[in-house]
């Protein structure tokens, strides 16, 4: 029996940014995505607490399934960034990590939501229109004739998940099979518009992992006593095949409500076995080779078929489907071995992530610069911007000064502390007074511009110490210069070992903290049903 | 709906990983104490033996727990050995991460040391793995070791025919006396050393040599070989890439030097060396491949071009409550029934039977998968004439009417018999075997020609098979379990491609533990066979990894192996540049793993009585290696000389020879990588997130440590 209770008055609360326990909260959410962040990130293990599985993770998808927040601030952006996940698999913590940054470096400068949002909302579009730019020297155009940049593309995604237990042989194998299929799902003829395939990952559990393959087509599970009976084929040119999508168990169709009453000696059950022959002598005199149904074939039938030299396979599952009807396009197979369920589980959201990352690439041919690197030389570009070219900026956007600098200020730590994020294991970050890249130090060094023991290549990889560059601490108040634009040739023609980003996921990441940065700023109450 | 974050959990999961660990210890080795296992709330008892069942065994709710359970699971689902080397890595380098972590070494370089020490050892140990090779050259000329196979026990009724191949076990079992909680009984691998030179000598009979003279090669072959082998310039190369890179020509050059040094290609010496201190078992599994070898042969005309053994067609049939000795393996399919049938199989007996075989339940109310029953139907009848059947004994009459039409004798079901069914058959000198596994089902519908059938009702005549035999194998008066006597039956056909291995055991407690060691002792020897190479066992290949990851301690890290973990061979980080400093330290922690391992198993071997006697030897070992310039042929050296646990030292003054240990190469080192890649995952963890809806309110001093959202 249903029940009925008066609907209770919603608490209304307002500021829901101010209290203490809004901060703490943040900040929380902010400390655990902070540390599984990059390839020397934190794992965490997520589980029930009552014997349920255990997934040890770093993947933002993940993590953000299994974390039941609270708080509505929390709420809200863990919905926005699992909305930027869905969308795009890639720079899922990138998004959340930055959006907490923003939201706490803002919140302390007591200015009004407005004016932040506005100038927020100018420093967004300065990102973007830099990124998307001609003279952007953070992107590299990707040259699909080669599958160096591919491959940087796709081994960065997998080395930014230690919780695949890779190692880097491993790491190369992936890689390259992910390459595959991401290749085997373009068609061959491609027009105008590219409709590309589909790629269907296999589990094989425990096994190696240099045991995973890809295939191309589709791979049906099928009993070994059937695979005797159904090997070697021998025709192989007009090979027809029926799909069905119904049932053919020979249930009764749906017999409604009520009761149905049925003659002494009357069979419904063998009625419809019969309709299910007569099905089957059709499929004969079409000379049909191979059956194909999503779920059960009656055995009888099966047996029938079998009798006629008809292949039949059934309990092919919904997921195989779809691409089944593509299959004469461009459907491949990817066989995915780990050693275990855990490591499993999250080699294969790596695995999804980069074949969509791959994906979006065609879409729009760059990668950009990964190891913090694009954090570290964007922020030296807006510094660099709103001091030298501020008047434009005050005229449009109606604010003062001091506005404006402080704004820029949390907007630009906001980026450096995402890329500082990198480290877990105290070391120190610097950057370079060039072209802005980020290099890892080991910590406590002697302040002097000069260090002898200096990385020898910056964050992505791009450039090495060799040249004269002058160094300072990221975070570490110092003068804005302009850093070098346009990329030049040979730094495109290095890619063999570079650290990459997807440009599409990162740039989507990059708006989609900055307006739900803003949202939350935004919000002066909150409302809650409390039945 | 709150979410509870743990933090600060860093250390605390790498010593519940030791803690467990610890639990499996004894198991190590080819001595394996068994363990008691007691409910305290039910007073029930489990008598254990290996890590899988002590796993099962154990309360591990916590989430490292259920890391380690999986991760042992995974490897047993996998492989079905290696599970006890698994358990004690896991504690051993848990220990070792975590006297890395009280050293102040960052953990990304513990991950990235660690990992790239374990791959470089699974690359050294390379150069260690011994070729099997045309194994199954002399199979056909032994007859199942026909001197080993002493007497039939005249008591038991074996029907002529049926090919049972009846062993009486008089060799010294370990396996079957490790219920002690402590035995220091001397070395295991002492008995098999007859069974091996009993095979060996029979393999060479096929020669055309008088016994005579072969025996006296038999023994010049074992005195030579191992001059040969101390001399051989292939132990004095220090160079070992260079044969390892090719190695067709190596056993060329080998072949003129000390043909059987590097390669084994004896099915019985390779089935001793596998077996691990448990001789019985493999017994066992010996016979097992020679009947399916037989088997194949006949096949296929003869041809044997290539026999892979096959696991999967082999079947165990356990009888608690008979002696050790009736153990044994047949052709066929032999199950358990009860002495009701007794009758109807004699009369069975002496004719080849017609056979269907159901892939489900043989029941009224069965339905294939996937098919659902309308429940809102009612039969009416429409004249006043009573229908007196059930429409269970119409179903069952109609069942009867096609065996008797389709003349069958015998029905194989996969799932459940109707009782009422199995009765009126049993009126009619039919037999229905209900719970018949799969792989069963599958090898009699190849022999017989039978097709597997959802409704017997639905049958035609090209679903029967033809030619199956039925026989009694013997009477098992189980009084110990619900005091209602049965027998057994043998189930077979002209060249079926089935073996049943009947394991038999006066303790019931045991029964689970024998079957646990045949399968392990199968599993080892299909892998060993599959791989077609194996490794020099007794502790050989972790000695040399001991001895490499020591000297990759000493180098310097320019000329390391580059062969990182994941991205820290391709990065930038500081931690690339600083790991030349923490590298040694990393690298001795692991090493301490291998050491820990190599002395308990010395320990549990009973070689040594203390842990510092063992650490002696391998120290005097390391040493030696060390000295040597090269470490793997040092070992292989050691190896040949004392042909069974390589440290033993203690025991080569004596002149009896001693059967070589080998142990699987792919399922050892996926063990090792399973045991590293846990600990690794648990020291890369710093937080457990409890998820779901649970409104439980933590007091103020549980929810210590714990962070809400």
């Amino acid at each position: 029996m249903s029940r009925l209770e008066a609907k209770k008055p919603s608490i209304c609360r307002r500021e829901p940014l101010t209290g203490e326990r809004a901060g703490a909260r943040l900040a929380a959410l902010r400390g655990l995505l902070t540390s599984c962040y990059g390839p020397a990130g934190r794992l965490k293990q997520l589980h029930n607490g009552r014997g349920g599985p255990v997934a040890a993770t770093s993947h933002s998808a993940a993590l953000l399934a299994g974390l039941p927040v609270s708080h509505p601030v929390l709420k809200v952006l863990t919905a926005a960034v699992r909305n930027h996940v869905a969308c795009f698999s890639d720079g899922g913590l990138f998004t959340a990590i930055l959006c907490c940054n923003l939201v706490e470096n803002v919140q302390r400068l007591g200015l009004t939501p407005t004016t932040v949002i506005r100038l927020n909302k100018h420093l967004l579009s300065l990102c973007t229109r830099y990124l998307k730019s001609e003279v952007c020297a953070c992107r590299i155009p990707v040259d699909f004739g080669s599958t160096q940049i591919l491959l940087s593309l796709v081994r960065s995604i997998l080395t930014s998940k230690p919780a695949c237990m890779l190692i880097a042989k491993e790491i190369d194998h992936i890689s390259t099979l992910i390459l595959k299929a991401f290749l085997l799902t373009i068609p061959e003829n491609a027009q105008e518009h590219i409709i590309l395939g589909k790629s269907i990952i296999v589990p094989l559990k425990g096994q190696r992992v240099i045991d995973s393959a890809v295939l191309p087509g589709i791979l049906i599970e099928v009993s070994e006593v059937q695979l005797m009976k159904i090997l070697p084929i021998k025709k192989s040119d007009s090979f027809k095949v029926a799909v069905f999508c119904v049932s053919l168990s020979g249930d009764l169709s749906d017999t409604g409500e009520g009761t149905l009453l049925v003659s002494y000696g009357v069979s419904l059950e063998n009625a419809a076995l019969d309709q299910l022959f007569n099905l089957g002598k059709q499929l004969v005199s079409d000379h049909v080779d191979l059956v194909l149904c999503q779920k059960v074939i009656h055995p009888s039938l099966k047996q029938f078929l079998r009798t006629h030299q008809i292949i039949a396979v059934d309990r092919i599952g919904v997921s195989l489907m779809e691409p089944l009807s593509k299959v004469t396009a461009t459907v491949c197979s990817l066989l995915l071995c780990n050693r275990n369920d855990t490591a499993w589980d999250e080699l294969k959201l790596t695995c999804q992530t980069a074949l969509h990352a791959l994906q979006l690439t065609v879409k729009e041919p760059y990668v950009l610069l990964g190891g913090g690197c694009t954090e570290t030389h964007l922020v030296a570009y807006i510094r660099h911007k709103t001091r030298n070219e501020p008047e434009s900026v005050l005229r449009d956007e109606r604010c003062s000064q001091t506005e404006l600098q402080l704004i820029t200020e949390a907007f630009c730590s906001a980026l450096e502390s995402l890329a500082g994020s990198l480290e877990h294991d105290g070391g120190e970050v610097l950057t370079d007074g060039k072209y802005g890249h980020f290099w890892s130090v080991q910590a406590n060094l002697p302040s002097a511009v000069n260090w002898p023991d200096l990385p020898s290549r910056c964050g992505c990889g791009l450039y090495s110490s060799q040249e004269e560059l002058s160094w300072s601490f990221l975070r570490s108040a110092h003068h804005p210069f302009p850093p070098q634009t346009c990329l030049s040739h040979e730094a495109k023609g290095s890619a063999n070992t570079l650290t990459l980003d997807c440009f599409t996921a990162k740039l989507s990441g990059l708006q989609v903290a900055v307006e739900t940065a803003s949202l939350i700023l935004d919000l002066s109450c909150v409302i809650e049903d409390t039945n | 709906m709150d979410c509870r974050v743990i933090n600060k959990r860093r250390h605390t999961g790498l010593q519940q990983l030791s803690s467990f660990a610890e639990t499996g210890r004894t198991f190590l080795g080819p001595v394996k104490s068994s363990k008691f296992i007691i409910d305290e709330e039910c007073h029930e008892s489990v008598l254990i033996s290996s890590a899988v069942r002590l796993l099962e065994s154990l309360d591990l709710t916590s989430a490292v727990g259920q890391l380690l359970s999986e991760a042992i699971q995974a490897q047993n689902k996998t492989y079905r050995t290696g599970t006890s080397t698994l358990l004690f890595l896991v504690g051993a380098w848990s220990s070792a991460a975590e006297e890395c972590l009280h050293l102040g070494v960052p953990i990304s370089l513990i991950v990235s040391v660690m990992s790239e020490g374990l791959n470089s050892c699974i690359e050294e140990v390379e150069s260690l793995q011994v070729p099997v090779h045309s194994v199954y050259d002399h199979i056909d000329s032994t007859e199942t070791f026909s001197g080993l196979s002493v007497s039939l026990d005249p008591s038991l009724h074996i029907p002529s025919g049926t090919g049972l191949v009846q062993k009486e076990h008089d060799l010294k079992d370990v396996a079957s006396q490790s219920l002690a909680f402590c035995r220091l009984s001397g070395r295991p691998v002492k008995s098999p050393q007859l069974f091996r030179l009993q095979a060996r000598f029979e393999a060479d009979e096929n020669t055309s040599q008088t016994p005579q003279t072969l025996k006296n090669n038999l023994l010049a072959d074992t005195c030579c070989r191992k001059s040969v082998l101390t001399h051989s310039r292939h132990f004095s190369r220090t160079d070992r890439h260079q044969w390892i890179s090719k190695p067709g020509e190596l056993l060329e050059q080998l072949s003129a030097a000390a043909p059987k040094t590097y390669r084994c290609s004896d099915l019985a010496e390779l089935e001793v060396g596998l077996s691990h201190g448990d001789p019985s078992s493999m017994r066992l599994v010996a016979e097992a491949v020679r009947l399916q070898h037989q088997n194949a042969g006949m096949r296929r005309g003869g041809h044997t071009v290539l026999f892979p053994f096959d696991i999967s067609r082999i079947f165990t049939c356990c009888l608690p409550g008979l002696p050790d000795s009736l153990s044994c393996v047949c052709p066929g399919y032999i199950t358990v029934l009860s002495m009701s049938s007794a009758t109807l199989i004699k009369e069975l007996q002496n004719q080849p039977v017609r056979v269907v075989l159901v892939e489900g339940d043989l029941t009224e109310n069965y339905r294939h998968l996937g098919f659902n029953k309308p429940t809102n139907i009612k039969t009416v009848s429409e004249s006043v004439k009573v229908q007196q059947d059930s429409s269970e004994e119409l179903w069952t009459d109609h069942v009867l009417q096609v065996l008797i039409k389709f003349n069958v004798n015998l029905v194989l079901a996969r799932g459940n018999v109707s009782e009422g069914l199995a009765e009126k058959c049993t009126d009619s000198k039919r037999l229905v075997i209900g719970s018949v596994p799969e792989s069963v089902l599958q090898a009699f519908a190849e022999a017989s020609g039978a097709v597997q059938v959802a409704y017997i009702t639905h049958m035609n005549e090209n679903c029967v098979g033809s030619g199956v035999s039925v026989t009694t194998w013997r009477s098992v008066t189980s009084d110990t379990v619900d005091g209602i006597s049965r027998m057994t039956v043998v189930l077979k056909t002209e060249g079926i491609n089935l073996v049943t291995v009947v394991l038999t055991s006066p303790v019931t407690a045991q029964m689970q533990t024998k079957e646990d060691r045949f399968w392990t002792c199968a599993s080892r020897l299909y892998y060993a066979l599959k791989e077609q190479k194996v490794f020099p066992g007794g502790g050989a290949v972790e000695l040399l990894c001991l001895t490499h990851l020591q000297s990759l301690a000493g180098q310097s890290v320019n000329k390391g192996n580059q062969d990182c973990s994941g991205w820290l061979h391709n990065t930038s980080s500081w931690l690339a540049s600083s790991a030349a400093l923490y590298r040694p330290t990393v690298l001795k922690s692991l090493a301490d793993g291998w050491h820990r391992y190599l002395s308990t198993l010395l320990r549990n071997t009973a070689v040594y009585s203390s842990d510092s006697e063992a650490a002696t030897s391998i120290q005097c070992h390391l040493q030696n290696a060390a000295d040597s310039g090269s470490p793997s042929s040092y070992i292989l050296n050691e190896y040949s000389k004392l042909n069974s646990v390589i440290l033993n030292s203690g025991i080569s003054d004596k002149l009896e020879p001693i059967p070589r240990v080998y142990d699987v190469v792919t399922p050892k080192i996926e063990a090792w990588r399973r045991a590293l890649d846990l600990v690794l995952l648990v020291l890369q963890t710093d937080s457990e997130i409890i998820t779901g809806l649970a409104h439980t309110q933590k007091s103020s001093q549980e929810s210590e440590g714990f962070l809400f959202l």
